[in-house]
């Protein structure tokens, strides 16, 4: 059964790309453009992995990581922030709060797909 | 090393400059000396800057050397002293060694390089400013970092769908034309984004300029002495126009006729300073001389000099006396000259963050332009207790003693419940010149010991010290 990836991702262009990268890379992937549902969806659904873009509707990522951190469903979920911020400190909040790791964007695409394969299926680079 | 007060600096450039010139035309100090009808050891003296000279004989020895007076005993060179002594203690050169002492030396025999050191430091001054404004900018302005974010996620979204069709060459058509549509989409948001923020930018840019050509215009007023005698002349004729004048304001009618009257003249001033070079400074003198010529139309020189004794200049009386806010009184102040029997009188003005925000100097009287000044002066005490005058009677390290006048008052519109934003103007008078003012102060009136600034002072025992001293 195909792992599942959880896109919390409000930009449509770059959730098109990633679905289609994601899919060709043999995972399931669901999509929340809105920071509360990506939230619910992350606690309900138990992804195997979440890619949180940091600048959401309605709940910046940072709140979500917070929210998902101090919530037993979600300790152990493989987050990856996604954000274009890539000032220093803003890595820092990402890790502090408990993210797995921190992408900036523009990324690569194998950026992504490698670290979803790191965490979804333990594989290491 | 113990820092050599600015004040006898001031003095000591113009020794220097008697005995370049002297040698430069080839008189011996004896020759001189004759011709001036003091003696050789006396000039010695005055050329090795162990004595002051200044009034007739300044002129006499300024004559013989075929220069003016302002050519040997220039404002604009006691501010070139004024900027290096400033520049020399900066923490920057702190390690260097840099001569201090020999600072009216190097502007007495090297004119050009200390002009050029001065222009250096200004720079590197500006230019720091401008880097700490777009660093701010970038860590705080929040249209930019809106801006900087857009532009990141357009270009992470054309850069993950042009890796697609490049790395996946098997995508079917129609998903292949799916992504270049989407490339292309996302490079034109990302072109709006882009002009976008280099409009903002270049907007940016003006308006920091603005601040830049302060100096340029400064220099002009201090190069003569906050005094236009051009302006005066024609201004004191136009006065009389400003009689049955209602139902408009004085001050409106006076700006009328400095707009008719004396565009022109202002104008031509402008085009024949060298100290002006850029369009903003000269847009800045343009507005400083007009509220210059409204002063001297509301307040004639000759008048506003005999009222001033008379009223022993106190600001309040002045402003009664000629229908004018108590700034343009304090303003108006600095234009006097001991020609006019008058003491002189340097002007400060700051607002609530403390900056320094217009300055027409007095000699002797350090304001630094690289660091804020000294705290505990009343410039900016004054804010606790809006409109109402305050004295302070302060000595500096140096010995030098001043006295320092300073109001707050409320600067643009209000009304109730709404914000008071205060602005401070200060003058300040030497306490010798202090005894012919309403604020000659008690002998037994406290001294507050005061600096220039915490990197100039050296009182290392001050609580309010919030900088190490850079001389020991």
């Amino acid at each position: 059964m195909a792992k599942r990836v959880l896109l919390a991702e409000d930009e449509p262009n770059i959730v098109e790309s990633l679905t289609f990268l994601l899919d060709r890379a043999g995972y399931e992937v669901s999509v929340e453009t809105d920071g509360r549902k990506a939230l619910n969806a992350a606690l309900s659904d138990a992804p195997d992995v979440l890619i949180l873009d940091v600048m959401l509707p309605e709940l910046d990522g940072y709140e979500i990581l917070r929210l998902l951190r101090s919530d037993s469903r979600a300790t152990n979920l493989p987050i990856v922030m996604l954000t274009a911020k890539g000032q220093r400190e803003d890595r820092e909040t990402a890790l502090d709060y408990g993210a797995d790791m921190f992408i900036t964007k523009p990324f690569a695409n194998s950026e992504i797909v490698a670290a979803v394969e790191r965490f979804a299926d333990g594989r290491v680079n | 090393m113990e820092k050599k007060d600015i004040l006898q600096s001031q003095s000591s450039i113009i020794g220097t400059r008697i005995r370049q010139r002297r040698r430069e035309v080839g008189y011996t100090q004896a020759d001189l000396a004759k011709k001036i009808d003091i003696s050789p050891s006396y000039l010695n003296l005055i050329e090795w800057n162990k004595r002051r000279i200044a009034g007739s004989l300044l002129h006499k020895i300024a004559s013989a050397l075929s220069l003016s007076s302002e050519d040997l005993d220039g404002a604009s060179e006691k501010r070139l002293l004024e900027t290096l002594s400033e520049i020399a203690h900066l923490p920057s050169l702190g390690a260097l060694g840099v001569e201090s002492e020999r600072t009216s030396e190097l502007i007495g025999r090297f004119p050009g390089w200390a002009r050029g050191l001065a222009t250096l430091a200004r720079s590197e001054r500006e230019a720091t400013m401008r880097a700490q404004t777009l660093s701010d900018r970038l860590s705080n302005d929040p249209f930019l970092s809106e801006t900087v974010h857009r532009m990141l996620t357009r270009i992470a979204a054309i850069r993950s769908a042009a890796e697609i069709l490049v790395e996946y060459p098997d995508v079917e058509t129609e998903q292949r034309e799916r992504f270049n549509s989407l490339i292309h989409q996302d490079s034109r948001a990302l072109s709006d984004v882009a002009e976008a923020l280099a409009s903002y930018l270049d907007k940016a840019e003006e308006s920091e300029r603005v601040h830049t050509p302060l100096d340029e215009v400064e220099t002009l007023f201090v190069a003569r002495e906050n005094r236009f005698e051009e302006i005066d002349g024609p201004a004191a004729e136009l006065a009389r126009l400003l009689i049955d004048s209602r139902p408009i304001s004085r001050r409106e009618r006076a700006r009328e006729l400095t707009e008719k009257q004396l565009s022109e003249p202002i104008e031509l001033m402008i085009e024949r300073q060298p100290q002006i070079i850029t369009a903003v400074a000269k847009t800045r003198a343009r507005r400083a001389l007009v509220d210059y010529a409204i002063a001297a139309i509301l307040m004639p020189i000759t008048e506003f000099a005999h009222r001033a004794a008379e009223l022993r200049y106190d600001i309040e009386a002045l402003s009664e006396a000629f229908s004018v806010e108590i700034e343009a009184v304090c303003h108006r102040l600095t234009a006097l000259r001991s020609s006019d029997g008058a003491p002189r009188f340097g002007y400060l003005r700051a607002n609530a963050a403390g900056t320094i925000i217009e300055m027409l100097g007095l000699e002797g009287l350090a304001i630094p332009r690289y660091a804020a000044a000294c705290p505990l002066w009343v410039l900016y005490r004054a804010q606790q207790s809006p409109e109402t005058v305050m004295r302070q009677r302060v000595l500096f390290p140096s010995g030098a003693r001043f006295v320092f006048i300073a109001r707050a008052r409320h600067q643009g519109a209000t009304g109730f419940g709404k914000p008071r934003h205060y602005v401070t103007d200060m003058l300040a008078m030497k306490e010798d010149d202090a005894r012919y003012t309403v604020y000659a102060p008690d002998p037994s009136a406290i001294v507050e010991e005061v600096g220039p600034s915490c990197r100039l002072c050296p009182r290392r025992a001050c609580l309010h010290r919030v900088e190490d001293p850079l001389s020991e």
